[in-house]
């Protein structure tokens, strides 16, 4: 049971995980999406339509990040270029996100796909214990696997990490030493509305094979409230992306198990655990938030 | 891929031929509104020397500097360099004809290190950036111009001083820098560093840097200028070559116009009964970190305790404790014997306490309030008129106040946040002032004020400490400090060292106490 | 060059006004045509299903209600420099403890009575919920803004909980609904040919006194103060911390007022869906109005005008509900790219 506990809490974590990352890369370049919802669920509707259509996959997930991209290209260019507050903006993105899936979403809820299944890494798998819970996920898990090292060492160990991270600090920092804070601020949110996108495509076509209308269910949400948890650190998004799977786990393990517990109370556990989450690493934390977004989260960023 | 302009770096000629002019700037004239903050400004810089541009605060130096640095677009005149006219805004672009400048706010971020923000700034061919070789570049340049500074610390660890370096680093660094600016330079620095910092001038003069240094110290000028500028009110008023010559008494009189300048007596006697005491006290900075560590000290009645120390050293840690804005560690702090420790701003306002923030203009500004909004907040009482504020008794009492006419405070219906930083030190001293405190503490009065108020405000400050209030007064202005302090301590590593007697010491004495702690 | 610049970059107010009204509705003209609906068609049934008697006028009245108070509960913190994004749970909950305290209080109590104590109760509710995301800010340094997002889902679910449990309706063949509550306890009406209640009313007295107290009393400079510069409130001796809470506390309490008035007025029974986006467009109608008071009320109603169009819409043309809320976000999409000048 523990090992079926632990493999569904990657499975389910993953569509999270993603968002995170790419709510992450977002706002250490200094911007807050919470249209990361509606990335994810585009994506996750972008996915399953072109997965449907032309049954491969992998045309999803890239459908998938574009529609995500998409999504998030509203956000910047109304936080970037016309300066719109970004939590307006960004809830306005998710509302309009919920519509445009909910419309065109409609004639897929019953379809069926051959979606992603899960895919035993040959060797690896054997391993005892470990073996099933890493090495015997669809695809898109594997990735986001590299994926977390992989956006740390840009982050931190690249001239154009620095920038990034430059970038969400101090504007005219950057602007001083001749770049555009404004170019970079676009790329990293489009950035983060592909991986989020990716994060709804990984939900869709490969964690449940099937369209519902509204299925990401504040996941997006989710993942903005475990960046402030991770505190900026990719690693660590990992690990609030797998709390959080972990008691979505749980739950379905307790409704497996027959428990009498209410679905409801399991439906809320893990956004109760984010939030104990959150409250535990700020307690003890000095608080470090990127300075550009210290603006948003208080009320005085943008008009 | 980020960068604008780093890839035409190769298109620009390093060459530094000393003699020859670098930069020539003709009739610059830039209006913001109504006001015309440059008026016909003539300007050359020249390959291995040091232009001053010397002016008070609020004379157009900065926004000088910042039309050659391709932040403001002057609305007439012309920019050319080697004798060809040139565009320098945005900055990117006076940075591609190699002009870097040394901010007063530096442009640093403080959230990475010292490597990283010399990364940002030093573009490398390609997009890989390599940590190890730029650290020898780093070794290298250091050496050659005596610059030490950790590449690994973060900029927030760092004072002001450190953070200085880093700016200078990234000038040179680059290798198509041909004329560096520097904003105010050592307004931030200990004399020691001063002269460290003068050496290091006469180290880029050698290597053919053009260099502009803008700045209102005259004594500086003297010893590095080759050549000045002096501006007032947005008008050159002077200009001469070393050549020509300048002298100190003539660089004073075009700098401020001929002004008296009473000087300041305080009364002999100090009331000697304690008025405020602070054993053992202990605080931690933002990041976490100790800045002091079990401080003692008493105020008295009646005096002035100055407050020296290189900026960063717990100046803004102490005063924040201390009105109860920051917790202790440990220690306790007694006001007339009453244990205040860790008590709310409130409860210390009321019992006599008055509070000028390091750095009003961020701290003490509400967005959209008036300047006479502003005065009920930590200054005169709230006084009730039904549900609302007795606006009009708190006019009242502000116009009646004799030293709210001396500091000339704006009109009280402006809006604060459209004031300028002289204008807002003017209303936070005012409001600090109407509250008659028993206690006040004062971070950098005169910052951002005219000679004429800053010596209003010294007057004043006197003034209430004769009349048996008590001023912990916090300064980098050490002639400010020694003018009016009783007694002097210092901040340096944690401790607080002193007190010392303005009339048994001197500022060099001080200043090597700043840098080194009670060792020097 | 400066002038030419500067113009082209703020047109003429009237021309970008146009445009910010115009704009939205063509381009939601383009989506119904593309989806097969006749555009001018659907647009004159929307016009006449609002403007075309009493009671689309009703209708509206009563969907912009609650928007006015979930709007006042996010434009009150606002002015304390907090953002309130959890309308949307707080009205939830007070919906929650309004129907509970119906059924299980107040069952037999004259109307009178009854209907202050349900709104108390209503209020408790909502003040319980938001003082939580208030004490996790004070005491524990959390952002307000993702806590009370969070907390959105997790009262979706509470009501979904008791909707299923407790409060079931015996009677209700399995449906997830509260028992209605009793006659004496719905909102009269006022007006015979619309459902039009008097909740409207208490909506704008309550949106005149939050602008009394932020505007014309001591507590609300206080407020502006904390809002305007929390470092500059707290060096002038207010107490930020419990101007926060108690802010928060009372943004809860107005929007659990509009849940206890959607059920009272309008639901007679609490369901899971209860109240359901309320909270987000009253958070989208405080911010239009730059979070004031009484221009919320306003804004408010434009957006219970478009939610009660968009309804025909849905009724006329066989188009799925989620097109009112594109047609919502377009509008706001106009009104985010036309920008706005901070005003304090």
């Amino acid at each position: 049971m523990i090992v079926d506990l632990l493999t569904g809490t990657v499975r389910a974590g993953t569509a999270v995980l993603y968002a995170s990352l790419g709510e992450l890369i977002a706002e250490r370049a200094g911007v807050v999406n919470l249209g990361t919802e509606g990335s994810m669920l585009s994506g996750a509707l972008g996915a399953f339509v072109v997965t449907a259509w032309t049954g491969n996959p992998w045309l999803g997930v890239l459908a998938g990040g574009l529609c995500g991209a998409m999504m998030s290209l509203v956000h910047a260019f109304l936080v970037i270029t016309r300066n719109a507050n970004q939590l307006a903006s960004g809830l306005t993105v998710m509302f309009f996100a919920m519509g445009l899936t909910a419309f065109f979403g409609r004639g897929f809820v019953q379809t069926q796909i051959h979606g992603f299944e899960p895919w035993a890494v040959p060797l690896l798998s054997d391993i005892p214990f470990i073996g099933r819970i890493i090495f015997h996920h669809d695809p898109l898990t594997y990735i986001s696997f590299i994926l977390v090292p992989a956006i740390w060492y840009f982050l931190f160990k690249t001239r154009r990490g620095v920038i990034l991270r430059a970038t969400g600090e101090r504007e005219d920092a950057v602007y001083a030493n001749g770049l555009s804070p404004k170019f970079i601020r676009y790329l990293a949110v489009l950035a983060g509305g592909f991986l989020a996108g990716v994060g709804g495509a990984q939900l869709s076509i490969a964690y449940t094979h099937t369209w519902v209308e509204n299925m990401t269910q504040g996941k997006g949400i989710v993942a903005v409230a475990l960046v402030i948890f991770a505190a900026w650190r990719p690693i660590r998004a990992m690990l609030g992306a797998y709390l959080f799977g972990g008691a979505q786990a749980l739950q379905l393990i307790v409704q497996q198990q027959g428990y009498d517990v209410s679905p409801y109370l399991l439906f809320m556990a893990p956004y109760v655990i984010t939030i104990i989450a959150l409250f535990i690493v700020e307690r003890r934390r000095v608080s470090r938030v990127p300075e550009a977004l210290s603006g948003v989260f208080t009320g005085s960023g943008g008009g | 891929m980020f960068g604008r302009g780093s890839q035409q770096m190769s298109a620009v000629k390093p060459e530094r031929i000393p003699g020859q002019i670098v930069l020539e700037a003709k009739g610059l004239t830039i209006r913001f509104g109504s006001l015309t903050a440059n008026d016909q400004v003539d300007l050359k810089v020249i390959a291995g020397q040091v232009h001053a541009v010397l002016g008070e605060n609020g004379a157009g130096k900065s926004t000088l500097m910042k039309m050659l640095y391709g932040v403001y677009v002057p609305d007439e005149g012309t920019l050319s360099m080697d004798g060809k006219p040139v565009v320098l805004h945005p900055p990117a672009q006076a940075r591609l004809h190699g002009i870097r400048m040394v901010f007063q706010d530096f442009r640093l971020v403080p959230a990475l290190t010292v490597l990283d923000n010399i990364a940002l700034a030093v573009a490398t061919k390609g997009t890989r950036y390599s940590p190890k070789s730029m650290r020898e570049e780093i070794a290298k340049v250091a050496t050659r111009y005596r610059i030490d500074v950790n590449p690994d610390a973060y900029i927030w660890q760092l004072d002001l001083g450190q953070r200085q370096r880093v700016e200078i680093l990234k000038a040179l660094l680059s290798p198509d820098t041909r004329i560096v600016i520097f904003d105010e330079p050592t307004s931030v620095l200990t004399p020691h560093e001063v002269e460290a910092f003068l050496d290091m001038i006469q180290v880029l003069k050698k290597d053919g840097y053009g260099v502009l240094l803008i700045t209102h110290k005259i004594t500086e000028v003297m010893a590095v200028a080759d050549c000045v500028t002096v501006l007032r009110q947005g008008k050159v008023t002077f200009s001469a070559t070393k050549s020509e010559g300048f002298t100190e008494s003539h660089l004073v009189e075009t700098m401020m116009g001929a002004k008296p300048m009473p000087s300041i007596k305080r009364k002999e006697e100090v009331h000697r009964e304690c008025l405020l005491d602070v054993k053992g006290l202990t605080v931690s900075g933002d990041h976490g970190q100790i800045v002091l560590e079990d401080v003692s000290f008493s105020l008295h009645r009646g005096e002035i305790v100055g407050v020296a120390g290189i900026s960063g050293n717990g100046q803004r840690e102490l005063v924040e404790t201390l009105f109860g804005l920051r917790h202790t560690l440990t220690g306790n702090i007694n006001l007339d014997g009453k244990d205040i420790t860790n008590e709310r701003p409130g409860v210390l306002l009321d019992m006599g306490m008055a509070f000028v923030s390091e750095d009003p203009v961020k701290e003490s500004v509400i967005p959209g309030f008036t300047i006479l909004e502003h005065m009920i907040l930590g200054g005169l009482p709230m006084t009730p008129k039904g549900f609302g504020v007795d606006w009009g008794s708190t006019l009242r009492q502000l116009e009646e106040s004799e030293d709210v006419r001396r500091l000339k405070l704006a009109d009280p219906s402006r809006s604060a946040s459209e004031l300028s930083g002289g204008n807002i030190q003017r209303m936070v001293l005012s409001r600090a002032l109407l509250r008659n405190p028993r206690l006040l503490l004062v971070s950098y009065p005169s910052r951002g004020l005219d000679i004429g108020t800053t010596k209003a405000v010294q007057q004043i400050l006197s003034a209430l400490a004769d009349q048996g209030s008590t001023i912990l007064l916090i300064s980098e202005d050490l002639s400010e400090l020694f003018e009016l302090s009783d007694r002097l301590v210092v901040l340096a590593n944690r401790q607080l060292l002193g007190p010392y007697h303005p009339l048994e010491t001197d500022m060099h004495t001080i200043g090597r106490v700043m840098l080194k702690g009670e060792s020097a | 060059m400066k002038a030419l610049a500067l113009q082209l970059r703020h047109p003429r107010p009237g021309l970008q006004w146009a445009a910010t009204i115009l704009g939205p509705l063509l381009a939601f003209a383009l989506f119904l045509l593309i989806s097969g609906a006749n555009p001018i068609e659907l647009y004159g049934m929307m016009i006449e299903s609002v403007f075309g008697d009493w009671y689309g006028i009703g209708e509206v009245i009563i969907k912009s209600t609650p928007f006015i108070l979930t709007a006042l509960a996010a434009a009150l913190p606002a002015k304390a420099g907090m953002i309130n994004v959890g309308g949307e749970g707080q009205l939830a909950l007070g919906a929650l403890v309004a129907t509970w305290s119906a059924v299980y209080l107040l069952s037999d109590m004259p109307g009178a009575l009854g209907l202050p104590l349900m709104a108390l109760f209503g209020a408790l509710g909502g003040a319980v919920w938001a003082g939580i995301a208030g004490l996790l800010k004070t005491k524990g340094n959390m952002n307000e803004t993702i806590t009370t997002l969070l907390m959105n889902y997790i009262a979706f679910f509470t009501i979904g909980f008791f909707c299923q449990g407790i409060l079931k309706d015996p009677a209700s063949f399995n449906w997830p609904f509260s028992p209605p509550v009793a006659e004496q306890l719905r909102l009269p009406t006022f007006s015979v040919t619309s459902r039009a209640h008097i909740g409207i009313f208490i909506a704008v007295a309550v949106a005149l006194l939050v602008w009394f107290v932020i505007y014309h009393t001591r507590l609300g400079f206080r407020i502006r103060t904390v809002g305007g510069n929390a470092e500059a409130a707290r060096q002038a001796g207010i107490n930020v911390k419990s101007i926060q809470l108690g802010v928060l506390i009372a943004a809860g309490a107005i929007a659990g007022l509009a849940g206890m008035i959607e059920i009272s007025g309008i639901e007679e029974r609490l369901r899971p869906t209860t109240g359901v986006n309320y909270g987000y467009l009253g958070f989208l109608a405080s911010w239009m109005a730059w979070n004031h008071p009484l221009r919320l009320v306003v804004t408010a109603l434009i957006i219970g005008t478009i939610s009660v169009a968009g309804n025909s819409m849905e009724m006329n043309s066989g188009l799925p509900a989620s097109s009112v809320q594109i047609l919502m976000a377009l509008v706001l999409f106009a009104l985010l790219i036309m920008g706005r000048r901070k005003k304090a």
